[in-house]
């Protein structure tokens, strides 16, 4: 890694921009098509009520829109493909008791590509961590570690059994495409906490991207500042465009350099001509913005000044772990660097060979694979960020689209399962230890409290300080919100 | 503008609309200025009959009578009145969304009340929500005071009447150079040459600024640059969205078409039937297959429709959503209107019914997106209709007796289930696992395993059939035989053309088959799939109660004769949304904002319009003169509110600082085509070829998911010259170039982009691959023409920005061009913001 990062440095240093630009200017920069930005922007195009009832923000809510802030920052770990919940969080006796038999939990079984196989119990081993006494799989020994820090909900539902809507769904709020991700919705809401870097940063899996691409954490119908900025760990131009390519050797970093003090020239001539209108102003900033970004972005991703146990804790050591684990290292960085929300992916979309979670062959191999991939590097990030006493203000979430059946499909592998799956959260304000919600006696269905996304969506909002009703943007005339019409705050799960 | 007209123009104007002088304070009118900030802010909960709390805001008696608390307001006695102690004070209670009301509005309101609370709603004025009334021509006011010999057009006068309403002046006309420049990336979404400048600049002709706007509308630059717009309305895309985002290789026939219309100035009654049904109304022509490319424009969900199984919950769903999709997009297309909020219950806000919303899908429920044949002979596609037809019929004689022979079963087949099922699980345990390489054996032993199976299956269809009755097997051979007959027919035509369109019958690819015949469309409770409520009968909007709300069909099972009844419905002239909506786009795009700022919604939820009576005349102006974009352009364009400068007022700013009023022109920054488009131009390499297949500005790979690799294309490839129109819309991966641009996401209808700065732009503009190359290509094509660098610097600025650059730019671009070259000189010229803005 630190080979690659000092490569970035060394060309920003060569090829960036001098800086020089005041803290003030920046941060009205940042600003623009972005939180406050984004009501400024909104009333420019005529537009009202979009952040309904929002309080001023400032410190006597902690940061919070709404309300006072328990959390300020959020990182999503995504597993694409769906993951299963009985090889991992629900422990379920009954499978280990019925294995092999015919399942048979009354009413028709409808399966996404199978006919129900017999009823197959995980080929993991399963004991109790904490003092919670969470039961656990022995595919995910390190978070058993951290259960005391952790919420589950093991009742989660899905309205789609296609990884596609289901993404979508889980990402958005939706099944369908054209709606902004939960990442962009808290960009909007909350705006920037920094000025180097973008607010909303997604580390997609280095195998390819998830079901539905980047529309997964586009910004739809918000503005485009809220986008997730994709960042590629390990890419000599780790975010499209950062740097000129390697071909145009015409531009170098003199040219650069000096271009820009040319460029605000000629622009702030062509705005004097012109008077008042603020996006002159806010075009020649995005320059000073960019110029920054080219000198933070590879500081960021360099990690060679890590301490040699950090980079053990989160198994960069290790060729099964290293991907996932500088992934999550890195967005411990860019969290404390300021950014408000980091996605990271494990798993990519289907093609063979299986690049994701989608385990309807063989789910030792598979599911062996990607949750060792996952298991130690996620729970190194819960514990680094505790260390750091950053887990108090930071909400790690782990999701999938949906889970997989209790029986097999072929003999070695699990169908969709859509009715349960298991999500938790862990840091900003959470309760650690429990679990919320329960799925039925074999984890094929939510037993009671079914909880969509939207709830566990309100819950993080409600985390940062936000009113999950009031977070609406109108669009093609209806007041859009990340929970539609629905979600409930799960303050059960709240400390 | 010929005589003829003018004098129609000014006989309207005998009923002139009274404006009230520069400056006075006049009395508050509860039509006027009271009931808009009702509709606008209250009426979202106390609307319709049965509002929150009892109370209906819709009308002055609602105010008088309110609801549970009581009376909303007390006349004369302000201070009584419920409605002001509700909406005033430090934390008003009311509205509980979307934050209090402006000060100035409780004040008016408390003026209002003060005054008596006189109702002086005009008799006879329609209680209806102004776009469910119906479309009259309004009378022209007359131009008085300040200003009055600065209206050209019409248009002006209404402008004009409601800028001295709200105490505004108009701005002066902006020089010939601004002018050429606004009008020709409006029309084109180009720059104009330096030539084109010079001439016009100096053309002395009395209509030289007309003459222009002609050359523009003839140039085919017209259409590639309108119909782009429309391809933003109709959320067009390439490929389908979702999870196995597979490209669709002949969508760009509807694109092509669009470019087609608008370059021909097709009427616009006769675009909205071609698109919605051109293939009922033109049956033998290619034009009217392609333009229903329309229907098939938006995402769709590949898995849900191959993949699932007939009669699953997941698969309802799926259908479910495809058809809302037509709805949502051919209403908000046509009609402004958001039928889609009535899926789950009535339309919360404006009189749209659950069971119209359904009657709109029964419109839809005989069609699918998919590819379909055609010929540009008319002759030859005659035929292959016919004979498709003839296929299809047989089809549906087919279909039970193949379900019939799948029934059979014996202990052979039985064991024959049992092999396939040992085969197909040996085969899946030769899927290359996760971290593990799919080898060319493994990949040679599927392929194996897959024979294998197939000949199984063949053996048991075999079997099943023996076991059917004598005549029963009789009828499937002789059908099959038919069949086949009809294919070699069909093969024996001359190779069609194929075009991604609304489809009725088409070929099957996984479980994704042609529905025969309508599918049955019924009112679903709450939107479930699962709560079917009464059957729906094709149709459209009940509240407009004087075109018939339910299409009266002679054969309920020709589903085009349903699509050709709802285009004959929105095309009818006196259909109240169909021509308000489509002038609003067109006055949206030739000056950054609608008359209502919201195109896709002309309900209670969306902006009402700025100038009303304005656009009730474009409407009609535009419906009777034959629905011409081109007539609609020019009126609109040799106004003099068009014609404005776009400089600014500190003082009219403090009064209108959005410029909803136009006392100026806006000043638009360059959308993502335009900005690509315009380099190409510059630096010499815009290649003008149009039509034909979507450029790929990537590398491709076909996969389960395909793969989209735009890092990976050649910059200078062939067809990378071409204007943005032509290039391959991608849903699930944007082109990053484009989209730090605002280039809106395919799978989302927009009705008007966003216009951001952001510093990923900014990183885009400075280097991009593309961007990059062509500022070279721009540096090579300068110094052809000029061996010094301060003439090769204002030849660059003459080239980008359309003027010489002064002495001070001169200077400074001349010195850094001689310590880094040319190209840097260009590269930077195409990141000014005088480049990046049009005034």
């Amino acid at each position: 890694m630190s080979r690659h990062s000092n490569h970035h440095l060394r060309r920003s240093e060569q090829r960036g921009f001098a800086d020089h630009a005041d803290p003030s200017r920046r941060r009205f920069l940042w600003n623009w098509g972005g939180g406050l930005g984004g009501i400024a922007l909104a009333h420019l195009l005529g537009q009202s009520n979009l952040l309904a009832g929002a309080e001023t923000t400032g410190t006597d809510l902690n940061g919070g829109l709404h309300h006072r802030a328990k959390a300020k920052r959020v990182v999503q770990l995504f597993m694409s493909g769906a993951a299963s919940q009985v090889d991992t969080f629900d422990y379920k006796p009954l499978l280990l008791e019925r294995s092999g038999q015919k399942f048979d939990p009354g009413g028709k079984v409808e399966l996404f590509q199978s006919d129900p196989g017999p009823v197959m119990k995980s080929p993991w081993e399963w004991k109790q961590y904490g003092e919670c006494g969470k039961w656990m799989s022995s595919l995910v020994p390190h978070l058993g570690r951290c259960v005391d820090e952790m919420a589950f909900f093991p009742s989660m539902v899905s309205k789609s059994n296609v990884h596609g809507p289901a993404t979508f769904m889980q990402n958005t709020g939706f099944i369908l495409p054209g709606y902004p991700s939960m990442g962009a919705w808290i960009s909007y809401g909350l705006g920037a906490m920094n000025d180097n870097l973008p607010t909303f940063v997604v580390l997609p899996d280095p195998r390819g991207f998830a079901p539905n691409g980047p529309a997964n954490h586009a910004a739809a119908f918000l503005p485009a500042t809220h986008q997730g900025t994709m960042i590629r760990v390990g890419r000599p131009n780790p975010i499209h465009d950062l740097f000129p390519p390697e071909s145009a050797k015409y531009i170098t970093a003199r040219s650069g350099a000096d271009g820009l003090a040319v460029l605000e020239k000629l622009n702030r001539g062509h705005m004097a001509e012109r008077g008042a209108d603020s996006r002159l102003e806010a075009r020649i900033r995005s320059y000073e913005m960019a110029a920054r970004l080219q000198v933070s972005a590879p500081e960021v991703l360099d990690v060679s000044d890590e301490s040699a146990a950090t980079r053990k804790l989160y198994g960069l050591d290790e060729r099964v772990t290293s991907d996932f684990g500088r992934r999550c290292l890195t967005a411990r960085r860019l969290l404390e660097r300021g950014v408000r929300f980091v996605q990271v992916w494990s798993g990519a979309d289907n093609g063979f060979p299986r690049r994701n979670w989608d385990s309807h062959e063989d789910i030792r191999k598979d599911h062996g694979e990607m949750g060792t991939e996952m298991d130690k590097p996620a729970a190194a990030l819960i514990k680094d960020l505790a260390s750091r006493g950053m887990l108090e203000d930071t909400i790690v979430y782990w999701t999938t689209e949906f889970g997989r059946m209790p029986c097999s499909q072929g003999a070695k592998g699990r169908d969709h399962n859509p009715f349960t799956f298991t999500s938790w959260l862990a840091g900003g304000g959470l309760r650690g230890g429990v679990t919320y919600g329960a799925s039925d006696e074999w984890s094929y269905k939510a037993a009671d409290t079914p909880i969509y996304c939207y709830d566990l969506h309100a819950t993080i909002l409600h985390l940062l300080g936000i009113d999950h009703k009031r977070l609406t943007f109108r669009h093609n005339g209806i007041d859009r919100r990340l929970t539609d019409v629905h979600g409930r705050v799960i303050d059960e799960a709240i400390a | 503008m010929d005589c003829l007209r003018f004098a129609r123009w000014s006989a309207c104007a005998a009923g002139a609309i009274a404006c009230s002088a520069l400056g006075a304070q006049p009395q508050v009118s509860f039509h006027e200025e009271i009931r808009p900030i009702l509709e606008q802010r209250c009426q979202v909960c106390h609307g319709m009959e049965d509002g929150q709390a009892g109370l209906s805001l819709t009308t002055h008696d609602g105010l008088l009578e309110g609801g549970k608390s009581g009376p909303s307001i007390v006349p004369g006695q302000p201070d009584q009145s419920l409605l002001i102690e509700q909406i005033s004070g430090a934390q008003p209670k009311m509205p509980m969304a979307g934050g209090p009301l402006k000060r100035d509005q409780v004040e008016l309101i408390r003026r209002w009340i003060a005054a008596g609370a006189v109702d002086d709603t005009p008799a006879g004025a329609d209680a209806a929500w102004w776009s469910f009334r119906r479309l009259e021509q309004p009378a022209i006011p007359d131009a008085r005071g300040h200003d009055a010999d600065w209206p050209r057009t019409p248009i002006d006068r209404f402008i004009l009447a409601t800028l001295h309403k709200k105490g505004l002046r108009p701005s002066q006309e902006a020089d010939r150079r601004t002018l050429i420049r606004r009008l020709t990336y409006d029309l084109h979404g180009l720059p104009p040459t330096p030539e084109q400048i010079e001439r016009f600049a100096n053309d002395g002709s009395a209509d030289a600024y007309g003459d222009l706007i002609d050359r523009l509308l003839a140039s085919p630059r017209y259409g590639e640059r309108w119909g782009r717009h429309w391809l933003d309305v109709v959320h067009y895309g390439e490929s389908h969205g979702f999870d196995k985002d597979k490209a669709r290789r002949n969508s760009w026939h509807y694109r092509d078409y669009v470019i087609r219309a608008f370059n021909e100035d097709r009427p616009y009654a006769q675009f909205v039937k071609e698109q919605l049904a051109g293939d009922v109304l033109n049956p033998d022509s290619a034009e009217g297959v392609i333009a229903t490319g329309f229907i098939a424009a938006g995402p769709w969900d590949y898995v849900g429709h191959a993949e699932l199984r007939e009669g699953t919950h997941d698969k309802r769903v799926t259908r479910n959503l495809d058809r809302d999709d037509m709805v949502m997009t051919t209403m908000s297309t046509f009609a402004s209107l958001t039928v889609h909020c009535a899926r789950c219950h009535d339309h919360k806000f404006d009189a749209i019914r659950q069971d119209d919303y359904y009657s709109l899908q029964a419109v839809f429920a005989g069609v699918d997106r998919a590819d379909r044949p055609f010929d540009r002979d008319r002759k030859v596609f005659r035929a292959r209709r016919e004979l498709l037809a003839q296929r299809r019929d047989i089809e549906i004689e087919l279909k039970p007796l193949l379900a019939r022979t799948a029934e059979m079963t014996g202990p052979r087949i039985e064991t024959i289930a049992e092999e396939i099922k040992s085969l197909r699980e040996k085969r899946t345990d030769l899927v290359a696992k996760v971290g593990e390489v799919d080898t060319d054996e493994k990949k040679a032993r599927r392929a194996e395993l897959t024979e294998q199976i197939k000949a199984l299956e063949t053996e048991r269809t075999n079997l099943r059939r023996q076991l059917l009755e004598t005549q029963v097997r009789a009828r499937l051979e002789r059908l099959e035989k038919q069949l086949a007959q009809v294919d070699e027919l069909i093969e024996a035509l001359p190779e069609p053309e194929m075009v991604y369109a609304a489809a009725s019958y088409f070929k099957p690819r996984g479980r994704f088959t042609p529905a025969f015949e309508p599918r049955p469309v019924h009112l679903l409770l709450r939107g479930d799939v699962e709560s079917p409520g009464d059957p729906s009968q094709a149709g459209a909007i009940s509240a407009v109660d004087w075109l018939a709300p339910r299409f009266p069909l002679d054969q309920p099972r020709d589903e085009g004769s349903r699509r050709l009844a709802l285009a004959r419905w929105i095309a009818d002239p006196a259909n109240p949304f169909t021509w308000r909506s489509i002038v609003n786009r067109v006055w949206h795009y030739h000056f950054g904002s609608g008359i209502v700022d919201t195109p896709n919604d002309f309900g209670r939820m969306g902006s009402q319009p700025t100038h009303p009576e304005l656009l009730d005349w474009l409407a009609v102006e535009f419906r009777d003169r034959g629905g011409s974009f081109k007539k609609l352009h020019k009126l609109i364009l040799t106004s003099a509110v068009y014609r404005q400068s776009s400089g600014g007022d500190a003082a009219r700013a403090r009064i209108d600082g959005q410029n909803r009023y136009l006392w100026r022109s806006n000043r638009r920054r360059l959308d993502a085509e335009s900005v690509r488009d315009s380099v190409l131009l510059i630096s010499g390499k815009l290649d003008p070829l149009m039509g034909g297949p979507s450029v790929e500005h990537f590398f491709f790979k076909d996969d389960h998911s395909p793969i989209y690799d735009y890092s990976r294309f050649d910059v200078d490839a062939s067809g990378s010259y071409r204007r943005a129109v032509y290039r391959f819309i991608v849903r699930s991966v944007p082109d990053p170039l484009m989209e730090s641009l605002d280039c809106p996401d395919a799978s989302l209808l927009t009705p008007k982009r966003s216009s951001t700065l952001t510093a990923i732009q900014a990183l885009a503009m400075l280097n991009d691959p593309f961007l990059v190359r062509q500022a070279e290509h721009f540096a090579e094509r300068v110094r052809s023409a000029h061996k010094e660098l301060p003439a090769q610097v204002e030849q660059a600025y003459l080239l980008a920005l359309g003027r010489k650059p002064s002495v001070e730019e001169s200077q400074t671009l001349v010195a850094y061009g001689e310590n880094h070259g040319l190209e840097n000189v260009c590269r930077l010229i195409l990141n000014s913001n005088e480049f990046m803005f049009v005034d």
